[in-house]
């Protein structure tokens, strides 16, 4: 996709603290990221690792303890302008359990100024979803797909998902994640999701963030990400390199043709891993 | 926003005229009622000397039902607040459909501000339709001595109720916003709200308006015209007094029993005068002990609002509690906004 640098980024973070009460760990420490527009990005990390928090944060469903947060250029969800430019869909596909799909296609009407009916009448057929059911009746999967059009056909510049595929099973999720990625084609928009599953985020971004530990531990996009990253071949660190875990290391230049290219997952465990290290590493120097 | 908030609401406004209906079918039956025994009073009046005693077993016929009517009303408005305020917010938080509704195109604060006004007017509108028809039912008990500007039947009347259902609406509201559960916030609402209806005739009220006080010798007679004497703590106290010539207006406090020099009557004066006062044979309520205390040079020091100020009261007891739901919809507007973690 071209970059395009006269927009903001869709994610601007400086410092960004949420702390739930005052004695808990943050749920997010200090995080700085800058996510250019244009992309579909994925958030992965182990569940509590602060994805749904960053997620929240990001369409104002929540307010940082510290550090500012920008989102396609203003505060999120700072006037109804900017939240019909951004698309949430929740974690659990909440929807009103009394209200028939045709209701909340209504509802999409009367709340979203560019809100696109043909659109979202087509998606709810083509989901096979029947428009007099009461959302109530709807499995985990239709009630996902309802969410997803009802986030979408508002046609907002980005799109958020928190865990949009965990309440599906493998093969409705292929079929979903696929939609999801054609939404956002169709729209022109950007995408945020967040997954615990990399082989989700795998198939579907081509940017991503690495949260563990309530801390971005790598991002960028994935072709870079890639590049950048070898098995060494000895235990020898090069000075050009710095090492993750195991024997992955990061390269500053271009990585010598004799190392080994690593997949995505192994990247991302490394990284995983590390702070999973750092985390027990801290918590024995607090025990002492 | 407007087609969202009534779809949210149509059942309970459903319950609501069903109740609406059922309670002015009842209210009219009794107006009725109350109206066929009045003109049965009056024609006693008329022909016979019994005319005090007709209009005092009129009032009397009435009073429970007054009261009853009184307690009813508040009630029912303390059940609008719990279960049409207190789930208002609360229930989207429990089921998490805030996340969905919260990031359409409409903000926080504009759909806090329609949902609370389309369920605080309907809550007005229900709340005017039966202390209208409360009114007109008990008129002729409160024209003929029923004490409407009393500490309980005050709020049963005109425009007082609606001023209560407003607050019982934005109470619950803010409560549920602040609980973020359903139940409890029904629960604490529903304390909350009698909580403040006790309270507010008690310790508010009063000073709406500085007070009246007046000085009243406790004649015979005037003891006599009183509806209970003594107290469960022994203290010589008097109740249910009228000011001979403010019969309408709203006694808020009664000192007990002063002795010529201000001071109060003794314990065990006033026991001899329950228990065992001189035979004279006295007639009337309470008779010889009438007539002990009546010997005694008794008055009392009354503080009271006088009949005229009843609008004025309305008035202001009706703003006071706008005002009240005024801040805590502020406060609401702010919070949805700012805190919600």
């Amino acid at each position: 996709m071209p970059h395009d640098h006269s927009r903001p980024p869709v994610l601007q973070a400086e410092g960004l603290t949420k702390r739930y009460g005052r004695r808990r760990r943050p749920a997010l420490d200090g995080v700085d990221l800058t996510i250019p527009p244009d992309r579909v990005i994925g958030l992965v990390g182990p569940n509590g690792a602060g994805k749904s928090t960053l997620l929240h944060l990001a369409c104002g469903l929540t307010e940082p303890t510290s550090g500012s947060l920008r989102v396609l250029g203003s505060r999120p969800a700072a006037d109804a302008a900017h939240l019909s430019r951004v698309g949430f869909m929740a974690q659990d596909a909440p929807v009103y359990r009394s209200f028939t799909v045709a209701e909340h296609l209504r509802l999409g009407a009367r709340l979203n100024p560019g809100w696109d009916m043909a659109f979202a009448e087509r998606r709810v057929r083509e989901a096979g979803l029947d428009p007099s059911q009461k959302a109530g009746g709807l499995s985990g999967g239709q009630r996902a797909q309802l969410a997803l059009t009802i986030a979408a056909a508002k046609r907002p510049d980005l799109l958020i998902f928190d865990e949009p595929a965990a309440a599906l099973d493998p093969l409705a999720r292929q079929g979903f994640l696929q939609n999801l990625l054609r939404f956002v084609a169709d729209l022109n928009a950007a995408a945020v999701l967040s997954s615990h599953l990399l082989a989700d985020v795998e198939r579907v971004c081509d940017h991503i963030i690495v949260l563990s530990d309530a801390r971005v531990q790598v991002a960028g996009d994935v072709k870079d990400l890639l590049a950048t990253h070898r098995r060494l071949p000895t235990p020898h660190v090069p000075e050009d390199a710095e090492l993750i875990t195991g024997s992955i290391a990061r390269f500053t230049t271009p990585p010598p043709a004799t190392a080994e290219a690593v997949t995505l997952e192994e990247l991302v465990l490394a990284y995983m891993t590390r702070a999973d290290k750092a985390t027990a590493h801290a918590y024995q120097e607090a025990a002492r | 926003m407007i087609w969202l908030a009534w779809r949210q609401f149509r059942w309970q406004a459903l319950t609501a005229a069903v109740a609406t209906v059922l309670a002015a079918a009842w209210l009219l039956y009794l107006g009725g009622d109350i109206r066929d025994a009045h003109s049965a009073a009056l024609s006693s009046c008329r022909t016979r000397p019994g005319c005090p005693q007709a209009m005092a077993d009129f009032q009397a016929r009435y009073r429970e039902t007054m009261l009853y009517i009184a307690a009813g009303l508040g009630l029912g408005l303390a059940l609008l607040g719990t279960f049409w305020g207190g789930p208002l917010v609360a229930r989207e938080l429990e089921a998490g459909t805030h996340r969905l509704v919260w990031n359409q195109s409409v903000t926080r604060r504009h759909w806090l501000a329609t949902r609370l006004l389309l369920t605080v007017l309907a809550a007005a509108v229900v709340a005017a339709i039966v202390s209208a028809l409360v009114t007109w039912a008990a008129s002729p008990v409160d024209k003929s001595g029923g004490n409407r500007f009393g500490t309980i039947l005050f709020g049963s009347r005109d425009i007082a109720p609606i001023g209560y259902a407003v607050f019982a609406v934005t109470l619950g509201t803010v409560i549920g916003l602040l609980v973020r559960r359903t139940l409890p916030a029904i629960a604490i609402t529903l304390a909350a709200f009698i909580a403040i209806q006790f309270l507010v005739p008690n310790l508010v009220r009063p000073h709406l308006m500085p007070a009246k006080t007046a000085t009243m010798p406790m004649t015979t007679e005037a003891v006599n015209h009183a509806r209970n004497l003594g107290s469960v703590t022994g203290g010589p106290v008097i109740g249910g007094i009228t000011l001979p010539d403010e019969p309408d207006a709203w006694i808020s406090a009664t000192s007990p029993l002063l002795t010529s020099d201000d001071r109060p009557l003794s314990t065990a004066r006033f026991n001899h005068c329950l228990s065992s006062p001189p035979k004279t044979g006295t007639r009337g309520t309470f008779g010889d002990t009438a007539a002990c205390l009546g010997k005694l040079n008794l008055h009392l020091k009354i503080t009271y609002q006088p009949a005229t100020r009843y609008w004025t009261f309305q008035l202001l007891e009706t703003a006071f509690y706008l005002l009240l739901s005024a801040l805590l919809a502020t406060f609401a507007l702010w919070r949805i906004r700012r805190h919600l973690n």
